[in-house]
Formats: C-alpha cells, structure tokens, sequence
C-alpha cells in the first residue's frame, strides 16, 4: 500500500521527476569527465569517452524511468493519442472498420440477447436446475412430450421416489363475473403442491391446501398481482371475498408476488384441480405435468424410475395403457423446445456475419501495416523494441474494436427490440418477457470485441513480424502480405455463400409454406373463445345454450353465417379419439385405430367454406334424439376406406357420442395443428350431438370481419350478460400468427445473409483495389510497353474472380455441411436444393463483379507516364 | 500490467542491487560514487555498466531500499546522494548471507571438479 502511494506521488510530480533525472545524469557525465581529465585527457576527449561509457542516455533515462512504475499508463496514454492521431488520419479507414465490426458485433449481440433470455437465463424459481416437466409418451405411435392422464398422474405421485412433489396443471380461461364486465382471463388449475413446487410463496394470504384436491368443494382462488391491482384496486381486504368463477362462487386466499411468471403463457389466477380417482378419468389424456426432483437426483435417474412405474402401470391397466411410457423432461429444455433449434440457427448465422468482419477488418489493418512498413522499420532502426510496436498495433485495433463495440450492442439491442416488437403477441417466444440486457451479455460483447480486436490486431503484428526490417527500405516485398489477405476474402465470400444459401433455403421453405391451401375460408372470418358461464353439465342443456347464442349471432346485420368448433386450426391444438367399426365385442380402446376428433356446431362447413366432397355437412336436424352423425376427412377415408364410399358406414367413436354414429358426409382435407402438417384423418362430430365444453365461434362476414366484433359479443350478452368472450380475432390474424415464426425467422436469416454479403463485397472491393493500387507501376509499364485495355482488365477480373470461385467453392462445401441443421426448419425443401444453390451462387458472384469493377475502372485508365514517374 | 519489454539489466540485477546496498553501508553516496566504489574496491574486476546504474539505483528506491536526497558534492556542486534504509539494511543482511551460502557452494563443487 505505501508502495502504491509512493508511486502516486512520483505520478504527481512527473513533471520534476524528468528535470531531476536529466540533471543526475549530467552531474554523472561532469564527474566522469572531471576523473578523467584528471586522468590527462583534453576536455572534449575526455566529455567524449564520459558519453561512450554512460551509452545511450535515452535509453538510460528510459530504463530508469520504466523503473518508477508508472511507465505503462504513460505508454498507453501515448499510444492512445497515437491510435487516435491515426484514426483521425484516415477516417475512410477508421469508419469502414469500425462499422464492419459494428455490424458484426450488433448482430451478434441482438440475437445473444434473445438466446441468453430465452435459452440460457435459469428460470425464476429457487433451484431450478430441480424443475423437470413429465409426459406420456407413446413410441409407437410417435407421440412425445403428450398429456397425461389423471390415473395415471395419481399412480405416478404414489409410486415414485424421485420427486420432491410432483403437480398437475391445466391451462384455460376462466370467466370472472361480479364485479363490473364478465371477462375471461387466463387461468391454471393446479394440484395444491403446484406453488410449493416452484418454491414460490403468495405475497399474502396462503396458496392450496391438499384437501382441496378433493372434487365437489367450493374452490379457493389465488390471484395474480396485475389482477389484483386490476380488478381489485391492490387491496388487502381483497382476502376472504367471495367471486363468481363461471356463474359460481369462490373465494380468494392468496395474492402471488409481481415477480411470479409462468414461463409460456400469463395466468391472471389459479384455482385448485379436482382430481380423484373417478371412473370418468379413466380414459383421457389432458393434464400437464411440473415436478421438483429431490436433492442428489439426476434427470437420468428420474426419467427411470418414471419409465419403469409407466411399464408396470401398462402391465396392470393394458386397456388404458398399453403402448404408453413416459419420460423426464428438465423444465428450461422443454419450454424452449419449440425455439431453440431456430434460435441456435440464428446464433451461428449471427457467428458467421462477425467472422466475416473480422476477417474484413484484419484485412483493412493487414493493408495499413504494408503501407506502414517502412514506419515500422525506421522506428526499430531508431531502438524502440518490437514489443513496444506490436503494442501500438494492438492499442489501435482495440479502440476500433471496442468503438464499434458501443455502436454494435446499442444498434443491436434497439434492432432487436424492435424486429421483437414484429412478433404477434400469439406467437411470442416463450420467456419473451424477459429479453433484455444484462451483465452476460455484455460480456459477451465485450469478450468478442477484444477477441477480434486481439485477433485482426496480431495478425498484421506476426505478418510484420516476418518482413525483415531492412528488406522494407527497399523493396516492397509484399507478396506474404497478399497472400494472407487473399485467403481472408476467401474465407469471407465461402462464410457469406453459407450464410446466403441458409436464407435462400428458408425464403424458399417459407414461400412454399404460405401458398399451402389452409382448405378453409380466411377473409371475411371472424374468431372468439366462450367458456359457458356458469359451467352446463348437463350435455344437453348446453347444446340448446350453444345453439341460442348461435341463433342470436346470426341474427346481427352483416352475419352471413356462424356456427363453432372446439379447437380452431392453425393455433396447434387437436384432439384425439379412437373408434372402431361396430362388432361385438368391441376391441379394447388400446387396440383400436385413433383419429383426430373436431366437435363443430351445424352450418360449420359453410360458414368456413371447408368444401363437402361427398354426403351432406350437419344441420340443426343432427341433434339429441336422432341417430349420430359424424363426418370424415378425405385423409380418413384414404387411410380406413381406400376405394371404398364409406358413406352410411357406421362406427363406434370412443369420444361421448350416442353410438354408434352413421358416416353422412365425407370433407375436403384442411390444416389443422400447423399450416405446415399435413391433414391427419379426422372425424367431425356434431356439436348439438356431443357438445364439447368450450367452444370457438366462427362466424362469416358481409363486411370486414373485426368492425362486427363487437356487435357479435353484444348478442352474445343478449342471451347472458354474465358470458364471457376471449381472445376475438380474425382468421386472417389467425392464419398469419400461425406462420410468424417462420416469418421472423426469415427476415432474420435475410438481413444476416444481406449484411453477410456486403461484407464480403467491402473486402473483395478492398483487396482488389489495393492490389491494383500497388500495381499501378507494373500496369504502367505493362501499358507503355503496349498492352491493350482488355489486357489490364483480364489480369485485374483474374485476380478477383478467382478469389470469388474459390470463396464459392468453399462456400458450397460449407453449405452442405452446415444446412442439414436446417432440415428440422424447412418445409418441403431439401437442404441441398439446386435452385437455391444456384441463385445464391449466381448473385455472390454478381455482387463480387460489381465490387471488382470499380477498380478495375481504375486500372485500365492508369497513365503509363505518371505511373512510372510516381514511382 | 501491460507488457513490460526485457531490460538489458535482468542479467545484472541480483548482483548489482547487492553491490550497491554494500557500498552505501559506508555511508551515503551519489551514483558515479558508487560506481567507482565497487570498481575500486573489486580491484577493477568489476565494471559497472554505467547504463544498468541508474536503473538500478531508482528500483531499489521504489522498492524503499534506499533514499535518496539532494546535496552538496565534495566540490560544491549539487547531487543526488542515496543512503541505506533500514529496510535496506536488512535485505542486505539476508542477500549477502545467500550470496555467502551460493559461492561456498560454488566454491565447493568446482574444488571437487579439480
């Protein structure tokens, strides 16, 4: 310490520090020369022969100085200035530099962002490195990650070891009514252990009681805290009142913290999930699943243990089990399942696009230091050490670099919020809500910037290094130097070749995905979600209620049509069920065939134009008291019936339908999870036969659909001012939202890929010119000693284009290698696609033309005379 | 700490920080003192590269070995005169005794060599 403060003082008084020194020194030369004219020498000998063995006094008061301690900040302050004295010199140079890099650096900290908030950051519980989801699966069939079912969920709470708890969820609206406006707001209803799982406690009152698991008690209600401060202005008294939850009454325990997030979607409450061992659960598959492993146990481990109880509950219960295992999903992996392989697409595009830049930015450096090289030679030939150049060398690249640093994480963040800000809110990442900046990634920022810094800063030192100081008086010996750049340009064009045929692929797999034909009408549609309020059990109560508000609906002015559907397509919701033609006996469910069940109300077929292929669409007439009737899809009847007319064919639908139900008509195919799925074989059941719970409205426009919203939902409260509506939308934003991903994902890979190429353009441009630039002299005498134009031009496009055909040969191999990660991404295209290799080719080799041409200009109007006199 | 070129003293430094440290335990002296000193007293066996001296003498101040002021030489001009710290003292006590133990062992083997 005392150390450090001498040192600061010494710092202080630099200034005296340097006189005294000098004077030191001096008084040694007059001693010594004093000595030795004592010795018999003349005065100037004797001065002469002090000086001799004293040496370099520079060097001496250098060395003595650099003992103080302090040099090194001297020396970077002094390098600073000169690396600024530098950039200022050459601007051109500093801007295409820095702004190379800044564009490298933006992008790259644009999607760590989102890769660090959406991949990366743990989730926000205690422990969460403990948090595992837990699934059915069903190999055979290919299904994983799928819903549960409550048997089974019990039989796997008692039977495992592994799990500190484990609690089951589902996820839907609830209509709130009693204060003001019924709404419906995103619920979950949850196994009491669900909070005490997470490791979250309420910001007051209490979450669940495990007695409240129990079916047919008044349900307890823990509110998020945006409704509480919403819909209960934030006060306490809120605790203990009773609300209406679909027409009936419960009453609020708790308040979680602001804090608390579920990861995919945002409930606004929780309410207990009744759960007992009733024979209705006996078939089903529709609970998801959180757990909490115990302290010590792996994932590994788990998954185990739950495969072995799913293998012996398929031996116990083989009607409801077999073919059924299960597996031990960790929590952060499986909610980002649906992202990541796009996210660390993007993230290595994003890679590439900065290498690109460095090797750009090398390459400018690498041109200065040829320039600099007799600099550098005088300045050695003067005494300061190679060390102390490199150093210079190093300073200037890291102000470049952390310059374009600041540029690149400012511009980087603000682009990427807003290209987020793109996103339709339906198809947000999960944990989207968390993307921003923290610590992380500026680290990252930082650390690539030092590194390219380091990088494109060393590699112009080593280059240097290898130029024999002398040799640079004289000669101009640069062909290493050339070398070196012609292999980083290259690189560049092969790295934006990847990165151009990467986008071609998805531009041309996107393309491909929205002219798929969805098979039903999207203009003029219009979309809402009803939940009955209070919930109808009896089914055929709810039927009549369904068919009234239909009634009402269609009486609005500028309703062409309405009826409904249990889950709309497009927005990745299906239900399944088995069924079976009807013999005696029946076959048990496991070993009947499956097919993708819809319930949808009369008229849906017309109001969605879904197109009757054969038969008849259900009317109001297909209701309680007449026989069932269902409806098939060309899929199903190609995969059960092929060459056959199975209209009037009957079969028994393991869905509640009074069976067995007669096939009256036979669909057209449509999309229905995904745009990008093909059509599963489906039945169509009628709603006024098997009402479902819930129900999608869908109804048919004059006029643009979202000016009738309103009126529609004014009819709906016609019929129950206490019924609650969610999520209005048209099908239009419905089949848009459906392909916003993708979208995303494309606008991403393009701009990456147009950067990517300018990039490259810049360095093929900055190679090419400089090269001609040194050649001048050469050109010159070639053209005095009588070559034409077209000489000069075919050695100029020689020397370019090769490197463009190389960078491209490269570029194609890389290709192949790296865009098979893409295949999880693209739809009905090859990752090896010709015409997208082709046209990727085609335009990098375009764009290098374009970068060559403007020194090629330059190089055939060289004037022989001036040439050689510059010379 | 940024890079630190190597110094031409490094070969010289134990040594020359020792030898100095033993001629200002006769008392305070300037730097071309010093120099002669050891030259003198080492019957001219050792000449002190003047261009390591100064280094040298201004490290073992940093390091408080020595102090250094400004005053009057025998002949009336101004200097700068080091002296001993007691800090200086003692890493002259401890060096010399490893100086003694390493040429004893020196001494030792290249007998044996013989």
């Amino acid at each position: 310490m005392t150390s450090f403060f001498r040192k600061l003082s010494w710092w202080a008084r630099r200034r005296s520090r340097e006189a005294e020194l000098e004077e030191e020194i001096r008084f040694h030369l007059e001693e010594e020369t004093g000595q030795r004219q004592a010795e018999g020498l003349p005065q100037n000998e004797a001065h002469q022969a002090a000086r001799r063995d004293l040496g370099n006094i520079g060097r001496v008061q250098e060395d003595t100085r650099a003992t103080w301690g302090w040099t090194w900040v001297e020396r970077l302050l002094q390098d600073l200035r000169y690396a600024l004295r530098n950039m200022r010199k050459a601007p051109g140079f500093t801007a295409t530099a820095a702004v190379s890099l800044a564009l490298g650096i933006g992008a790259c900290t644009a999607i760590f962002t989102v890769v660090n908030s959406v991949l990366l950051r743990p989730l926000p519980y205690p422990e969460p490195g403990r948090l595992v989801r837990l699934w059915e699966t069903n190999p055979k069939q290919g299904f994983a990650r799928n819903v549960v079912n409550p048997w089974n969920f019990l039989d796997w709470r008692e039977r495992t070891h592994s799990f500190e708890g484990v609690a089951a969820f589902q996820s839907g609206p609830a209509n709130l009514a009693g204060q003001g406006e019924p709404v419906a707001v995103p619920a979950m209803q949850v196994s009491p252990a669900f909070f005490s799982i997470l490791g979250v406690a309420p910001l007051i009152g209490r979450t669940f009681t495990a007695d409240e698991e129990t079916p047919g008690r008044e349900r307890s209600v823990v509110l998020s805290y945006g409704l509480w401060q919403t819909r209960f202005g934030g006060d306490r008294a809120a605790l203990g009142k009773r609300i209406l939850l679909f027409s009936a009454p419960a009453t609020i325990v708790g308040v979680m913290p602001a804090t608390f997030s579920w990861p995919d979607s945002k409930p606004e409450l929780w309410v207990p999930l009744p759960l007992d061992r009733d024979p209705g659960g006996r078939s089903g598959r529709f609970l998801q699943v959180v757990g909490r492993m115990k302290p010590g146990v792996d994932v590994k481990r788990a998954d185990q243990e739950l495969k072995n109880v799913a293998a012996q509950l398929a031996g116990q219960d083989p009607d409801l089990d077999k073919g059924w295992s299960a597996e031990v999903i960790p929590m952060l992996q499986d909610t980002t399942h649906s992202v990541r392989t796009a996210l660390l697409v993007l993230l290595a595009a994003v890679g590439f696009l900065l290498l690109i830049a460095c090797a750009n930015v090398a390459n400018l450096f690498l041109m200065r230091s040829s320039d600099r090289a007799s600099e550098i030679a005088l300045r050695e030939a003067l005494g300061a050490p190679r060390l102390r150049i490199f150093r210079q060398f190093l300073t200037e690249s890291l102000v470049v670099s952390l310059l374009a640093a600041a540029i690149g994480v400012v511009a980087g963040y603000a682009g990427m919020q807003a290209m987020l800000a793109l996103l339709p809110e339906s198809v947000a990442l999960p944990r989207m809500g968390s993307i921003g900046l923290d610590g992380r990634v500026l680290a990252v920022a930082i650390a690539a910037s030092v590194l390219t810094a380091v990088l494109f800063g060393l590699v112009p030192m080593i280059h240097s290094g290898r130029l024999a100081s002398r040799s640079a008086f004289r000669t101009r010996a640069r062909s290493a130097s050339n070398r070196l750049r012609r292999v980083f340009v290259s690189v560049q064009i092969a790295l934006a070749l990847v990165l151009l045929i990467g986008a071609g692929l998805l531009t041309r797999s996107f393309a491909r995905l929205i002219s798929v034909q969805p098979g039903f009408a999207i203009e003029h549609e219009l979309a809402m979600g009803m939940f009955p309020s209070p919930i109808i059990l009896n089914p055929r109560e709810r039927s009549q209620y369904f068919e009234k508000i239909l009634a009402e609906i269609r009486n609005v002015p500028g309703v062409e049509a309405a009826s409904s559907i249990h889950f709309l397509p497009l927005e990745e919701n299906f239900s399944g069920s088995c069924f079976s033609p009807p013999t005696d006996p029946l076959p048990p469910p496991t070993a009947q065939p499956g097919a993708q069940f819809l319930v949808v109300g009369p008229g849906y077929f017309t109001t969605t134009g879904l197109r009757i292929e054969d038969g008849r669409e259900f009317t109001d007439r297909d209701r309680f008291g007449t026989p069932s009737a269902i409806i098939v899809n060309r899929a199903f009847v190609r995969r059960y019936y092929p060459g056959e007319n199975p209209i009037g064919k009957k079969l028994v639908v393991c869905w509640t339908l009074p069976n067995p139900a007669v096939i009256v008509g036979i669909a057209g195919d449509a999309r229905q999870t995904e745009l990008g799925a093909a059509p599963e074989p489906t039945i169509f059941v009628p709603n006024l036969q098997a009402p479902s719970f819930f129900a999608t409205l869908v109804i048919r426009t004059r006029t643009e659909p979202d000016q009738l919203a309103q009126a529609v939902v004014a009819a709906i409260h016609r019929v129950n001012s206490n019924q609650a509506v969610s999520n209005v939308r048209t099908l239009k934003q419905v089949f848009n939202d459906s392909v916003g991903r993708p979208r995303f994902q494309v606008l991403l890979m393009l701009i990456f890929a147009g950067v990517a190429l300018l990039l490259a353009a810049i360095g093929v441009y900055g190679v090419v010119s400089y090269s001609v630039a040194q050649r001048t002299p050469e050109i010159g005498i070639r053209v005095a000693v009588g070559a034409t134009r077209g000489d000069i031009a075919r050695l100029v496009l020689q020397e370019g284009l090769l490197l463009a055909a190389i960078g491209a040969g490269a570029g194609l191999a890389g290709a192949l290698v790296m865009n098979r990660f893409l295949r999880a991404l693209l739809y009905e295209t090859a990752p090896t696609d010709s015409t997208v290799f082709a046209a990727a080719c085609g335009l990098l080799l375009v764009v290098a033309a374009i970068a060559i041409a403007i020194p090629l200009r330059r190089a055939t109007r060289v004037d022989p005379i001036a040439a050689l006199r510059h010379e | 700490m940024a890079l630190r070129e190597p110094s031409r003293i490094d070969l010289l430094q134990g040594t020359l920080d020792l030898l100095i440290l033993r001629t200002l335990l006769t008392g305070p002296a300037h730097g071309h003192a010093i120099a002669k000193h050891i030259q003198r007293t080492s019957e001219d066996l050792l000449q002190v590269e003047t261009g390591s001296l100064y280094p040298a003498l201004h490290r073992l101040e940093a390091k408080g070995l020595i102090a250094a002021s400004w005053e009057l030489s025998d002949k009336g001009k101004r200097a700068r005169y080091y002296r001993l710290t007691p800090a200086g003292r003692k890493q002259l006590a401890a060096e010399q005794s490893k100086w003694q133990a390493f040429s004893r062992a020196m001494g030792l083997i290249l007998q044996e060599a013989q």
